[in-house]
């Protein structure tokens, strides 16, 4: 329906992987969601390139508009290539009680990521230019005993501070580099 | 007759068919109840909460436009509270982007205008949030200028349903909402557009308008689009 069919700059893998994930959903409701994680999942950096999103709704048949409208509206659902390492950080009330404003502004100075300024103050999803690591915020990962909360690469790590939240760096790899 | 229930409107006994919204049996029965994102034969959205009213026995309010009727239903569609949160929910359409009447396509033909004069509203309490935020005038006939958008989804569901092309859809959530033409493209470049006009002439705004028109020029017609939309066979 949105594209001409055949056209596409995908790769035959991705093709048949694309095929198969929508023939395992077809006729379930609400299959587009489970077709654009399985989709995303796939991809080596996590996202959902505009090449994935107008395969499947040529295969589809849904509007563009509407599958771009799913994508945008879940903050699960990525547009641009994500980091190899995925840091969040809690910015609900319990963690932004115990400093989490700081945590974020350490490690955006760490990673060199600009500042966002007061539009980007709420909500944050950016990736170093190295494509090595992507900086979110969260709303709330519901352990809020544990305040402040950082989750790195999917492991949450309470009571963090900004020596703790160094250490988990250079864990990852990231200083070593420092002269 | 089968499937014919009473309720009562602001004290007043009238008959409904069941599966029959609250605001369609108000209209049928010359009440008036204050829409903005509501287009005849379209389906309902209950999005603008501007046709909220008090149902007896309910302690929130509900919108009529897409509560169906039930028997024995005792409905105000008039009163000092609805009214003040009517005007509320108008106030915050008008400091969510940016409304500058005087330089609008759609002066004094505007719904979103004319719904403020009729409502009363001539000054906003809250903060302006003055966003900013891109016209696109990249299609060869129509501006899609997002300053003006109360985000009513009209267009989207007019393109949808009446049009079957779903050009548009709404990208993002709460305040980043933004109607987007496909994979937020320039409008333009929409390749499932018919350049029907439909969106257009359905836009309670001058967020949608036709190229070529200056200030206070651009006259809606969305009874091209609702008359259409019924032939279809309405809401469902």
């Amino acid at each position: 329906m949105a594209t001409m069919t055949g056209q596409t700059a995908l790769s035959l893998e991705v093709q048949s992987f694309a095929d198969k994930t929508i023939a395992s959903h077809q006729g379930k409701p609400g299959a587009l969601l489970g077709i654009l994680e399985s989709m995303q999942e796939r991809n080596p950096h996590k996202y959902l390139s505009t090449e994935v999103l107008e395969y499947v709704a040529d295969k589809t048949d849904l509007p563009l508009a509407q599958i771009y409208s799913v994508v945008t509206f879940y903050a699960l659902f990525n547009l641009e290539p994500q980091g190899e390492h995925t840091i969040s950080i809690c910015r609900g009330t319990a963690c932004h009680t115990r400093g989490s404003r700081n945590l974020l502004q350490r490690l955006r100075l760490e990673l060199g990521l600009p500042d966002m300024g007061e539009e980007g103050a709420d909500k944050v999803c950016v990736t170093t230019p190295d494509g090595k690591y992507s900086l979110r915020t969260v709303a709330c990962f519901g352990q809020c005993a544990l305040a402040p909360v950082v989750e790195v690469d999917h492991v949450i790590y309470g009571h963090m501070n900004e020596q703790t939240l160094k250490r988990e760096l250079e864990h990852l790899g990231h200083g070593g580099k420092r002269a | 007759m089968p499937g014919q229930i009473s309720i009562r409107i602001d004290g007043e006994y009238v008959t409904a068919q069941v599966g029959q919204t609250i605001l369609e049996v108000a209209r049928a029965n010359g009440k008036y109840i204050p829409t903005l994102c509501w287009l005849e034969s379209i389906t309902p959205v209950g999005a603008c909460r501007l046709c909220i009213v008090e149902v007896s026995g309910v302690n929130r309010l509900l919108p009529a436009c897409t509560t169906p009727v039930q028997d024995g239903m005792s409905v105000t569609t008039q009163s000092e509270k609805l009214q003040a949160y009517r005007k509320i929910a108008l106030e915050l359409l008008f400091s969510e982007r940016n409304h500058i009447c005087a330089v609008c396509v759609s002066n004094n033909h505007c719904e979103l205008q004319g719904m403020a004069q009729k409502l009363g509203v001539n000054s906003i309490r809250y903060a302006y949030s003055f966003p900013k935020l891109s016209v696109d005038v990249s299609h060869e006939r129509y501006v899609l200028d997002h300053n003006r958008c109360i985000l009513c989804t009209r267009c989207v569901r007019v393109c949808a349903q009446v049009e079957g092309a779903h050009v548009w859809d709404v990208s993002s959530r709460g305040i980043h909402s933004l109607v987007v033409s496909d994979m937020a493209k320039p409008w333009g470049e929409a390749v499932n557009c018919t350049n029907c006009g439909k969106c257009v002439n359905s836009c309670p705004t001058g967020a949608l308008a036709e190229k070529g028109f200056a200030v206070e020029e651009m006259v809606k017609r969305d009874g091209k689009v609702t008359r259409l939309a019924a032939r279809r066979g309405g809401q469902q």
